[in-house]
């Protein structure tokens, strides 16, 4: 059996002078897996992220990404690792307005060469991969390429953060709620365009959502109020 | 490389308020760099008022009251030295020139001094600049008199311009030698000196005007000696103002000055210009260093202004470091991109404000020269402007450190999660 991308086992954590926000027992996405996680605000879903991401570390219990305990690097080392492993989604806003679409895109590759080297790999190119990636997400008009990011429709800019979390194809990918912004129809287009690309490029996603409406299309859904034992016991914050 | 590249996109992108910054920062570094320059231009060309000259030599008083009024022509002298003091240090045995130097005439609020030729071919100003005649040449005439540059621009006298010399200093005078017009033999040039402002007559011209003078009066009637008659007679003066030595050594310097002090015939004194100078420039330096204290100071307001550009826009942009830190940037990273803005922008303003000094400087130059006599070179900056400009972009970089440090600071407690 491979190694999962993601393994928690009995994780607790809570912000300082507060009550346990997070208490998981197990929890586990496995490669290539597509995970549903309904959390409404609140559930302490920010925070989880941040456990994944390796920005804070458990207070007990372990989190190993991809088999590596996250606790035992340093904190560079857990940047750098996230950096070359992960892409991230979020709810909206993704992009940084001062650069183009192309650079958007390509902004994970400067800082993990890792991903750097893979896409080179693979397109030859980083900027290859990243043309690559929005002509899949339907973004390959020249003439959209051209304009500042801040002018593109909010769907266009949630595909443009797609494309950027999935450069450099990082074992994980997690989005959290990227398809809040967006309407009904754009939404299902969206996460089929995701679901594609995460295939192709080998990615896990764990998409965090409180949209029950789309569980049915993910492999497997978890609640993280179930998976949460600090919620039934503080209720939630 | 690629941080240099994101800190310039993200400034690019608040183009405004960067510009205001640089703009801030380039004008107080125009200030300062522009104070610096008057500064030590102002104190160059002070201390080349008079050079070449070993020993100003005049009845007792001050060092730095002498100084002013026989080489600065600014105040009067209390009281005078006799002219047969003047022939004995004349003949000290080390000394190789001395020219005699008479005040107390003016015309039309231009002092008039009465010297010999020898003043024209021994005063030295500056970096041993000798005096240069514009047009015409040295008094020859009992009547000739040279003018100072200023003089003749600004009375706009001309070779063989006639002028009526008044008795005493004031702007206005109602004692006039009428009697006795002298005539523009020539017209020095720009030294930046008091010698610009300086009418220069014979000493035995000067003595005509008061030779039939009695008690400080103008003589009357039968009295009066005309200016033909004048030429006829003994004109050696009783007295003179001061006199400027020059010596076979300058190691002899301080044994004449010894000599002159201990003169048996009357109570005179010898000081050294350099000295002298140098004590009138301390005198004057406080008003210049409280100047260059400003300067600093508004250097600091620019820092301090960019300082709180920045933190203000540290709470909108915390998005902006969620995403960069999502995208794998590293705390340090979040560090380093707002210190290379912070230096970025006092980079900037650094260079803007030397290009503004030099614009300012090549604009005001003649305005300077024509009005302050002072001329002020176009140079390349020097090694203290480079140490001030560096001691600027370091007080930048300690200054950025703060921002930087609270950026990162947040960016460890926000993480990935995006605030706004």
């Amino acid at each position: 059996m491979s190694t999962p991308v993601i393994q928690l086992e009995n994780v607790t954590f809570a912000w300082p002078g507060r009550p346990v926000l997070l208490d998981i027992a197990r929890f586990t996405l496995q490669p290539g897996e597509r995970v549903f996680l309904k959390g409404p605000s609140g559930s302490g879903k920010t925070t989880l992220l941040g456990l994944l991401g390796g920005v804070q570390l458990p207070d007990t219990g372990t989190i190993r990404l991809l088999g590596e305990d996250l606790a035992g690097m340093s904190g560079s080392r857990r940047d750098r690792f996230r950096a070359d492993h992960s892409g991230y989604i979020f709810q909206m806003f993704n992009l940084l307005p001062y650069l183009s679409v192309l650079e958007n895109i390509t902004l994970p590759c400067h800082f993990s060469a890792l991903r750097q080297q893979r896409a080179r790999q693979r397109h030859g190119s980083v900027e290859a991969a990243a043309r690559h990636l929005l002509a899949h997400l339907g973004l390959d008009r020249p003439e959209l390429l051209r304009q500042p990011v801040t002018e593109l429709s909010i769907g266009q800019q949630q595909r443009v953060a797609a494309a950027r979390a999935l450069i450099g194809n990082p074992e994980l990918v997690i989005a959290d709620e990227p398809t809040s912004a967006l309407d009904a129809d754009t939404r299902e287009a969206f996460l089929e365009l995701l679901f594609i690309e995460c295939q192709a490029a080998g990615s896990s996603l764990l998409f965090v959502s409180h949209d029950a409406a789309l569980e049915s299309l993910f492999d497997r859904s978890l609640s993280l109020r179930e998976l949460n034992r600090a919620a039934s016991s503080a209720g939630v914050i | 490389m690629y941080l240099l590249r994101l800190a310039f996109r993200s400034l690019l992108n608040r183009r405004f308020s960067a510009l205001l910054t640089v703009l801030a920062i380039a004008l107080s570094v125009t200030l300062l760099l522009g104070v610096e320059k008057v500064r030590t231009e102002a104190r160059a060309s002070f201390a080349g008022t008079i050079s070449g000259t070993d020993l100003i030599v005049g009845p007792r008083t001050g060092s730095v009251q002498l100084l002013l009024y026989s080489v600065f022509r600014i105040g009067n002298a209390s009281s005078n030295m006799r002219w047969d003091s003047y022939e004995r240090i004349a003949a000290h045995p080390r000394v190789q020139w001395a020219i005699p130097v008479s005040l107390g005439d003016s015309h039309r609020g231009f002092k008039v001094m009465g010297t010999t030729t020898d003043y024209f071919s021994h005063y030295r100003h500056g970096r041993n600049q000798q005096l240069q005649f514009r047009a015409g040449q040295a008094f020859d005439d009992l009547y000739d008199a040279v003018l100072g540059a200023d003089v003749a621009r600004e009375l706009n006298y001309q070779l063989g311009s006639e002028l009526v010399l008044a008795h005493g200093t004031g702007a206005v005078s109602f004692v006039e030698h009428a009697d006795k017009p002298f005539r523009v033999s020539g017209i020095l040039a720009r030294t930046g000196t008091p010698v610009d402002r300086t009418i220069h007559v014979s000493l035995r011209g000067l003595e005509a005007l008061h030779v039939d003078w009695q008690k400080d009066m103008p003589a009357r009637g039968a009295a009066q000696v005309s200016a033909e008659q004048a030429r006829e007679l003994e004109l050696t003066p009783s007295g003179i103002t001061a006199m400027l030595l020059g010596l076979d050594s300058r190691v002899a310097t301080f044994a004449v000055q010894r000599d002159i002090n201990r003169f048996p015939h009357e109570p005179l004194m010898a000081v050294l210009p350099g000295v002298a100078l140098q004590e009138l420039w301390s005198l004057l330096g406080v008003a210049e260093k409280a100047l260059f204290v400003v300067s600093i100071f508004v250097v600091l307001t620019g820092l301090v202004g960019m300082l709180t550009a920045i933190l203000a826009s540290l709470n909108e942009r915390r998005r902006e470091m969620a995403i960069l830190r999502s995208v794998g940037a590293r705390p340090r990273h979040i560090f380093s991109l707002l210190l290379l803005e912070a230096f970025g922008l006092a980079l900037a303003g650094v260079l803007l404000g030397l290009a503004l000094m030099y614009l300012t400087l090549w604009l005001a130059q003649p305005i300077i020269l024509s009005h302050y006599g002072l001329f002020i070179p176009i140079t390349p900056p020097g090694l203290w402007d480079w140490t001030l400009l560096g001691a600027i972009l370091l007080a930048a970089i300690v200054m950025g450190g703060v921002p930087a440090w609270r950026a990162y600071r947040q960016s460890l407690i926000d993480g990935l999660s995006i605030r706004t």
